[in-house]
Parts: C-alpha cells; sequence; structure tokens
C-alpha cells in the first residue's frame, strides 16, 4: 500500500462521496453518523483497493448493514421539524433503509437484498409498509390506495 | 402518494449537506491500520520467539529431560521402594539407618507399644489364657526369673514358674514362643520349662529333664509339635505331642558349638567358603539345601524361616562396600529358597562422627557384637530384629526400615501374635 494517496481510489472517492454521504443521512437521520460511517467504508475499501471484485457493492454493505443493527441505532432527525424527515423518522431503520436504497439510492429489490443481505420479499415488504407510511405521515392518503394505483 | 413522488422529498430532505472530502482520510487510515497490524505481528511473533527460547533455556538448564518422560512400563517395584545402596556378592544390600536414629524412624504398630517396660501388674494366666503370644519377657527377683507374657490386645499375663538362670545369663531366647503362638519354652540347667498359655490347668507348665547340664537354645520345630534345645556341642529334639498326657520324647540332634546354630525348619551355618542354607530332616540331620555366598566372619542368634526365606544375621570380617573404623558391619541375611524371589542383605554399619576432625576418624556410635540379632518375623516380608535397645522392622520388598518398639527390659522374645 502506497503511503500517497492513490489517484484511482481519489477518483472513485471524489466521485461518489457526496452521493453516498446523503444517502447515509437519509439512512441514519445524523450527518455525524452518516459521515463516520462513509468514512470507516472508505478506510475499509483502502486497505483492499485493487483487489475487490465490486467496490460499490463493498462499501455499500459496510455503509448501510450498521444500520440495522439493533446495538448501533441512533434517534434519527432528532431536533429536526421538516416533515419529510419527521415522516422518514416515524419508519423502522429497516423500512427507512430500503425505502432509501430503493427510491434515492435507485438500486433494484434484488440488489437492496444483496446489499443488506435480507430476502427479497423482506425487502418487498419494507418498502410498501414504508411508502404507505410515508404518505401517511405526511397526508397523501392511505398507502395501499396508493400502492394499487402504482401497480396499474 | 405515488411512487415517484418519494425521490424528491428525500433530495429536498437532503440536498443542505455540505459537500465531504474524505479520500486522504480514508487512505490514512488505512495506512494506519495496515501499519498497526503489520506492528501487532511482529510483537506476537517476537513474543512467540521469547517463550521458545526461554523454553528452550529451561530445558537446557534442567539438564537431561528424560526424567520427566512417562515411563512405558508400570513400576515394578512396589510404593516406598528405597532403592539397594549396592551389591555384596552379586546380592542387593541396604544400609540400616544409623544407631541413634530409630527414635526418629517411622514405627510398625505392634502390641508391644513405642516402649516395652515391665509391667506394673499383670494377671494370672490359669484365670485368663491367651490365643496367642505377642511377646514374653522375664521378671527377675531373689536370683529366679518369671515370665511375663503379653497378648495381641496388649494384655499382661503372669506365669506361676520359676526359672533358673541358665550358664549364659537371663533363661530367655528368640526362638521361644512356639510358630503357632500357643506354647513358650525357656532353657534351664540340665532341662527345659514349657508353657502352653492356652490351657488354664496346672498342666499348663511343665519341665522336661535333658542329659546335658549347659542348656542355653530353644528353637521351635515349624508345626510346634516339639523343639530343638541346645547348649554348646549338645542339641536335642525334644516331641511335645499331646503335651497334657506328657508324651515327649527326648532324642538327640546333630549338635554344634554354637547353640544358635541349631534351629529348624532351616538354618544358615557355616563361615568362609562353607556358609550353608540347611534343612532339618525328619532324622534330626541336616542337609544342605544351598550355599550362598556371604562373607559371614561369625553367625549371631538363631535363624528364622518365614515362608521360602531364611534370615538370621551375622558379623561381617571386611566388607570393602561398607568400610568401618572401629567395628566390624552386622548384616542380616535373608535368603531365598526360590529363584524367582530375590535373597537380600541389611547392613548395620558405624554412625560416623557428625563434625569430622582431622586425624580422627572415630565414629559416633559403633554396634557391639552380639547387640544385634533376629526376632522373628512380623509378616512374609518384614523381619524383626533386635539392635541394641531396639526392636526394628525390616521391609525386605521395599528396604524399609521402621521402629517397633524401644526395649526397657533386658530381653524379649516374639511370637505371631505381635501382628496384632
Amino acid at each position: 500500500m502506497r503511503d500517497t494517496v492513490d489517484p484511482e481510489f481519489a477518483s472513485y472517492v471524489d466521485a461518489r462521496q457526496g452521493r453516498w454521504l446523503r444517502t447515509a443521512y437519509l439512512v441514519y437521520g445524523e450527518l455525524e453518523r452518516a459521515e463516520e460511517q462513509l468514512l470507516h467504508a472508505f478506510t475499509r475499501l483502502s486497505l483492499r483497493w485493487g483487489k475487490v471484485d465490486d467496490p460499490d457493492v463493498f462499501v455499500q454493505r459496510l455503509l448501510y448493514q450498521p444500520a440495522l443493527s439493533r446495538w448501533a441505532r441512533v434517534r434519527p432527525f432528532e431536533g429536526e421539524d421538516e416533515p419529510v424527515k419527521l415522516a422518514l423518522a416515524s419508519l423502522t431503520p429497516a423500512q427507512r433503509t430500503v425505502l432509501v436504497l430503493l427510491y434515492f439510492e435507485e438500486l433494484t429489490e434484488y440488489e437492496v437484498s444483496d446489499v443488506l443481505s435480507m430476502s427479497q420479499p423482506s425487502v418487498h415488504g419494507h418498502v410498501q409498509t414504508a411508502v404507505g407510511r410515508l404518505g401517511a405521515a405526511l397526508g397523501s392518503g392511505d398507502w395501499r390506495d396508493a400502492y394499487r394505483r402504482d401497480q396499474q | 402518494m405515488r411512487r415517484e413522488e418519494v425521490r424528491p422529498l428525500l433530495d429536498r430532505a437532503s440536498d443542505l449537506l455540505p459537500e465531504p472530502d474524505l479520500t486522504d482520510t480514508a487512505w490514512a487510515g488505512g495506512l494506519a491500520i495496515r501499519r498497526r497490524r503489520r506492528r501487532s505481528t511482529i510483537v506476537g511473533l517476537a513474543v512467540v520467539l521469547l517463550v521458545a527460547l526461554i523454553a528452550a533455556v529451561v530445558a537446557g538448564l534442567g539438564g537431561n529431560n528424560t526424567g520427566i518422560v512417562p515411563p512405558t512400563t508400570p513400576p515394578s517395584t512396589p510404593p516406598g521402594f528405597i532403592p539397594p545402596a549396592g551389591q555384596i556378592f552379586g546380592v542387593d544390600y541396604w544400609m540400616a539407618p544409623p544407631a541413634g536414629s530409630e527414635r526418629f524412624l517411622d514405627r510398625l504398630e505392634t502390641p508391644l507399644g513405642d516402649a516395652l517396660q515391665l509391667p506394673v501388674s499383670a494377671g494370672d494366666l490359669r484365670e485368663d489364657p491367651f490365643d496367642r503370644v505377642a511377646a514374653v519377657v522375664l521378671s527377675h527377683r531373689n536370683g529366679s526369673f518369671t515370665p511375663l507374657l503379653l497378648d495381641p490386645t496388649s494384655r499382661w499375663a503372669r506365669v506361676d514358674l520359676q526359672l533358673s538362670a541358665i550358664r549364659s545369663g537371663e533363661p530367655l531366647g528368640p526362638g521361644a514362643i512356639s510358630p503357632d503362638g500357643r506354647l513358650v519354652a525357656f532353657p534351664q540347667p540340665g532341662g527345659v520349662a514349657i508353657i502352653d498359655a492356652t490351657d488354664t490347668t496346672d498342666a499348663s507348665t511343665r519341665r522336661v529333664a535333658l542329659p546335658a547340664e549347659d542348656i542355653r537354645s530353644v528353637a521351635w520345630l515349624e508345626n510346634s509339635d516339639g523343639l530343638l534345645v541346645s547348649g554348646p556341642g549338645v542339641a536335642y529334639r525334644v516331641l511335645i505331642g499331646a503335651f497334657t498326657v506328657g508324651a515327649e520324647q527326648v532324642a538327640p540332634v546333630a549338635a554344634s558349638n554354637d547353640p544358635f546354630d541349631v534351629a529348624a525348619p532351616y538354618r544358615l551355618d557355616g563361615t568362609g567358603n562353607q556358609v550353608a542354607l540347611m534343612r532339618y530332616e525328619a532324622n534330626r540331620t541336616w542337609t544342605v539345601d544351598s550355599n550362598p555366598r556371604l562373607p559371614v566372619g561369625t553367625w549371631a542368634g538363631l535363624t528364622f524361616t518365614q515362608g521360602a526365606i531364611a534370615a538370621r544375621m551375622f558379623i561381617a570380617d571386611q566388607l570393602p562396600q561398607v568400610p568401618t573404623v572401629v567395628s566390624k558391619p552386622q548384616v542380616v541375611a535373608a535368603i531365598s529358597r526360590q529363584l524367582t524371589l530375590p535373597s537380600r542383605l541389611l547392613v548395620l554399619g558405624e554412625t560416623p562422627a557428625a563434625t569430622p576432625t582431622p586425624g580422627r576418624d572415630t565414629p559416633d556410635r559403633i554396634r557391639e557384637p552380639g547387640c544385634c540379632f533376629m526376632l522373628g518375623w512380623y509378616d512374609e516380608q518384614t523381619a524383626l530384629l533386635q539392635v541394641a535397645g531396639w526392636v526394628i522392622a525390616w521391609d525386605l520388598q521395599t528396604g524399609r526400615v521402621r521402629r517397633v518398639t524401644e526395649l526397657d527390659v533386658t530381653g524379649v522374645a516374639l511370637g505371631p501374635g505381635v501382628r496384632g
């Protein structure tokens, strides 16, 4: 491992750090925690830079799986008064993570299940519930109606 | 809510975040982790090498480590085995603890107690007879001797019998008690006195007259139905048979100058190249059973036989293996009649000076000739010896010597009741 930053690593991180910081912020509901988790993931990637088959999946697993850990949870969006953030805070960590990865990170359900080591039906169930609860929290009607419209 | 409405909401919730710059920090963190791992690996290897080095040094200082290798075969020696001190004429010998150390030996529990002394009071044997006699001593009063018997429960009994002194003094020899423990015999001038400790009638004591006047030793036959009575140059077999009806028969047997040579069923006799283990025959003679090689100067005391082993004490002329300054080594020879059972020797030497002085090599203590002789057997592997003022026990299997009792009496004979 070279003492100075590998240029390829630098360009890789530069290209993704902004987007992943926002994703992590929505998942964890706390900027400091999101930045800490992202730095941890990039640091681990630097140790295996050039040896990892899919760096994106490697980083995403390190970045998002801790959000599901029962022992590392924080109160999301504490002190915020924005309705969207309050609505996100009303979701469970699994619902919020699945929702963000599907609609913000724009992964497929299959990719989400791979990143979170979760079954695909579980991902599907979490996102249905998350969309409904988010809509209800924001006053957009019953989530089942919205989901049915989506399916049509 | 429609699905496409979700993305704008999430964009709005995260659009004011600062732009991070984690590249350098992440790379530096990776470097730090890698260095820390390398350092830990080096330290771990150093610790392992240090432990291996210490183990090698300890093993090297410990010398030959074959001592901690478990044996592949079970031990062939009994627990508590003491290795022999060496060999005399190919026979293993052990050194007895030096004179003066008897008090500090482990004790063998017997009815004799810690110290054997004349009892203050004793019952009448006719009123309360014994099954077996453990020991007999003599009480000396007004020129005559009265036997006192001890039973396996440490109970003393007095016998209504007055014994006269013999030429050598007290009329009590180490072979006084019969092998079955019921009878006790005493050499008397011109005869032998016999007590049946199990009989309550007046016939419990009897005197048998002999043709010779100087009688000094008695030794019982193996089945307790007769005894060998001897003096210098004379020896007789006295058959007891039906003791109470007086069926004894007196017949001469081959005699020896030393009255204590005469013993049955085996006797160790002879000196120099003539040492022999001899068996007593029904025709009142002895036949040579074997000729063990022993450095015998003179024999002391009787031969006692237990199972396949006959044991007697001798005084050696010279023993290169056990050098002495003033006295001659005394040796208990336990000679086996079976090839599978080894013969063994116990050597009683001198007690060297505790503080050696240049130009002076006198030992602190010596054992005088005649001080020590066999008293019998405790069991099949333990010989009982009188050594000066002590009775000690020698375990032939382990070589271990224990004290039995300290003697506050002038003489004692032991019987099978000593086993309790």
